[in-house]
């Protein structure tokens, strides 16, 4: 009983900062509500027996990736976002499309509410910090690895896409201009 | 300390001899990066060595093929089928040939080689475990590293606009299809309780399957058709392709129209034909296997005919070339289907192998054409439209021929690659006997007639019109001229000669020897 109003209490405060976080026009204030978006869902994890999780939410999103996007919003120093009048038409098929995956969305609820109960096994350890451990070391070493061969070349692709531009390029950027003003005389 | 706990642990299953082909392609990818910080200005060694280790690697594939290997290890996490190898040597050869490709570009430009080679090797190695991958979680992250080292090769030429352009759209229109992609596994685990693909294909065949759970089922599968969908290129899915292909760096758009796409294609015919497939007397798999082949079919009917009306609209070579490649991931979607409807086991391998041969002859065709557009293009890409190639026909006869001889595999002309690959998919798709598959099958033919209009239209310009401005006939480099080689060979090779290969994709030798085995 307490379990299901902490659930509606949190869901209703996310669902609350995910509708703040598309309304407002000015970047930062998104940025935070999304924060709150992420706080609230980390507390649902809570309730749902898996803390590591939502250790993990907080510390990585909130913390982390959330603190980069406050940063770049403030160093770019964003306008307010001025709604677009040319796409105007794309916000009728837009609103159409969402109503569509609403109705799909629904229509998985209400086939799971009447799905048979699964019984949850009380003494599970699932979500537990150590549980989550021991996966990744035995059965989920491979993606693991994986993993670890995709983020060395994240880091080598960004800092080769955010390095100072060399001399000749820098060379092709200038002649390329060249050429792009001459067409338009 | 919980000692039970210990007491309930997997043992980890680790098997190295079976991913030696994947790590020895990441491992070489970490060789060029140590040899490129010790000798910054280098160009072609970091080439050397990636070719070196790809060929490696498919040395050591070729002597897994009929070898004593496991069907499935690392806790069922690898499965080695022909699947897995005929797709795995689609990729190296991709691969292999992008190096030699990029070798002109990266001297005009001035490109990081080292960076670019080693991306290439971890985007090779992703797009290895996404076709040897029997777990969803293989397959997501194989194909995150693909993405990932696509999305910086996409952007790689900085100064230029078009290619950040390129790089961005990529990215952002990428990134949204992989969480599309993830939903929809995450959907499936909900449903069976499972991201194993045998066990998920065992759960369904399950008599006892809870019938509401298809709501679950159903939604992640169209998930999931979103997320290979859109790295396949298929329409209402493409939207992204002409932009990224026209303003990406033209060996990168060598790679990206043939390496992701035949990735992308391992995963889905592994995903979909062998862990959603159609059970005889079970609800719930019939409704799966009935929506997602109606679906696929209907998208792969319009992607051919966006695909190929689109193409003759285009005025760029790269941009025809990306529309080409839409209406060829259509092409090879009719194998899979064909795959999909296979009533016996024998006939569905048949269709698989059908699909990794016609990767194949695509991947070959293409890349010769992508090396003569590279090679013509000069710095910058600037010279990619039908105008830049009028009346070379005669002016650089070997490129010309080579290229006109592309354009006609590519549209399908008997006695080339593109002819072959085209009959095997048709046929297998055919076998089904299935009204809405042979409908498919005729829009594919029907497409294919359209796409004569834009292939020939190249042979034209390049033969029958007046040059009005100088023309510099390019030095074809070492490395050029033996991709153009190894491309005219392929073609006619696979045109002529391609049934010992297509046997050897389509029997299933790997999984016999470990029945025997056991």
């Amino acid at each position: 009983m307490v379990g299901t109003a902490l659930f509606f209490l949190f869901a209703g405060f996310a669902i609350m900062c995910a509708i703040s976080m598309v309304y407002h026009k000015n970047p930062l204030y998104s940025a935070i509500s999304l924060v709150g978006v992420f706080i609230s869902l980390s507390c649902i994890y809570v309730t749902l027996a898996a803390p590591f999780i939502a250790a993990v939410q907080i510390l990585i999103y909130a913390g982390a990736i959330m603190v980069l996007v406050v940063f770049v919003i403030m160093l770019l120093n964003l306008d307010d976002d001025r709604p677009l009048n040319r796409l105007r038409y794309l916000y009728a098929i837009g609103g159409g499309l969402g109503v569509v995956l609403l109705a799909q969305t629904l229509f998985v609820f209400y086939a799971v509410l009447r799905a048979p109960n699964q019984p949850v096994d009380p003494n599970t350890s699932a979500g537990k910090t150590l549980t989550i451990g021991q996966a990744m070391y035995t059965e989920y070493l491979l993606p693991v690895e994986i993993v670890g061969v995709l983020l060395m070349m994240a880091i080598i692709g960004s800092v080769m896409l955010a390095r100072r531009l060399s001399q000749p390029q820098l060379e092709l950027v200038v002649e390329r201009e060249e050429e792009l003003r001459g067409e338009d005389d | 300390m919980n000692m039970f706990l210990f007491a309930e642990l997997t043992v980890p299953d680790p098997n190295v001899s079976v991913i030696l082909p994947e790590m020895i392609v990441a491992v070489a990818g970490v060789i060029v990066m140590l040899y490129d910080s010790f000798f910054p200005k280098q160009r072609a060694v970091s080439g050397a060595i990636a070719i070196i280790g790809l060929a490696l690697s498919a040395v050591v594939l070729a002597t897994m093929w009929g070898g004593n290997v496991p069907a499935t290890s690392w806790n069922g996490m690898i499965a080695h089928d022909n699947l897995r190898l005929s797709f795995s040597f689609v990729f190296l050869f991709v691969s292999a040939m992008t190096v030699l490709i990029s070798t002109v570009w990266v001297e005009r430009e001035n490109v990081p080689a080292g960076e670019y080679h080693a991306l290439l090797l971890f985007a090779t190695f992703g797009m290895m475990m996404m076709s040897a991958g029997n777990d969803l979680v293989i397959i997501f992250l194989g194909l995150e590293t693909l993405s990932i080292a696509t999305y910086v090769m996409a952007g790689l030429r900085r100064a230029d606009l078009k290619s950040n352009e390129s790089a961005m759209k990529y990215f952002i229109l990428g990134s949204f299809a992989s969480a599309f992609l993830l939903y929809g596994m995450a959907l499936i685990y909900g449903a069976t309780g499972s991201t194993n693909l045998t066990e998920i294909a065992g759960k369904i065949a399950a008599p006892n399957f809870p019938v509401n759970f298809p709501a679950l089922l159903l939604a992640g599968g169209a998930m999931m058709v979103i997320g290979f969908g859109f790295k396949i290129a298929m329409a209402p899915f493409h939207i992204w392709t002409p932009d990224v292909y026209e303003g990406a760096p033209t060996p990168v758009t060598a790679f990206m129209a043939a390496g992701p796409k035949a990735a992308a294609f391992a995963s889905f015919l592994r995903v979909f034909v062998l862990g959603l497939p159609l059970v005889a007397g079970v609800q719930a798999s019939g409704y799966l296997h009935e929506s997602w082949t109606t679906a696929l079919a209907v998208m792969a009917m319009v992607t051919i005919i966006v695909g190929n009306v689109a193409a003759i609209m285009q005025d760029n070579v790269k941009r025809m070339l990306a529309y080409s490649s839409i209406a060829h991931a259509g092409y090879a979607l009719v194998g899979f289907i064909g795959a999909g409807m296979a009533k016996t086991d024998q006939a569905r391998d048949e269709a698989i192998a059908s699909v990794a041969f016609y990767m194949l002859t695509y991947a070959v065709t293409n890349m010769g054409a992508f090396a003569i557009v590279t090679l013509l293009s000069q710095k910058n890409d600037r010279r990619t439209q039908f105008e830049d190639y009028n009346g070379i026909g005669f002016k650089s006869p070997l490129l010309a021929f080579s290229l006109s001889l592309f354009m006609l595999s590519l549209f399908g002309l008997p006695l080339t690659a593109g002819f072959m690959g085209k009959i095997l998919v048709f046929s297998s798709a055919l076998g089904s006997g299935n009204l809405l598959v042979t409908a498919l099958v005729v829009v594919a033919v029907i497409g294919s007639a359209i796409s004569a209009y834009y292939y020939l239209r190249m042979i034209v310009v390049m033969f029958f019109r007046e040059r009005t401005t100088e023309w510099i006939a390019p030095k074809i480099t070492t490395a050029i001229g033996a991709v153009l080689v190894i491309a005219v060979i392929g073609v006619f090779y696979l045109g002529l000669f391609s049934d010992g290969l297509i046997q050897r994709f389509s029997r299933p030798g790997a999984a016999v020897i470990t029945k025997a085995e056991k």
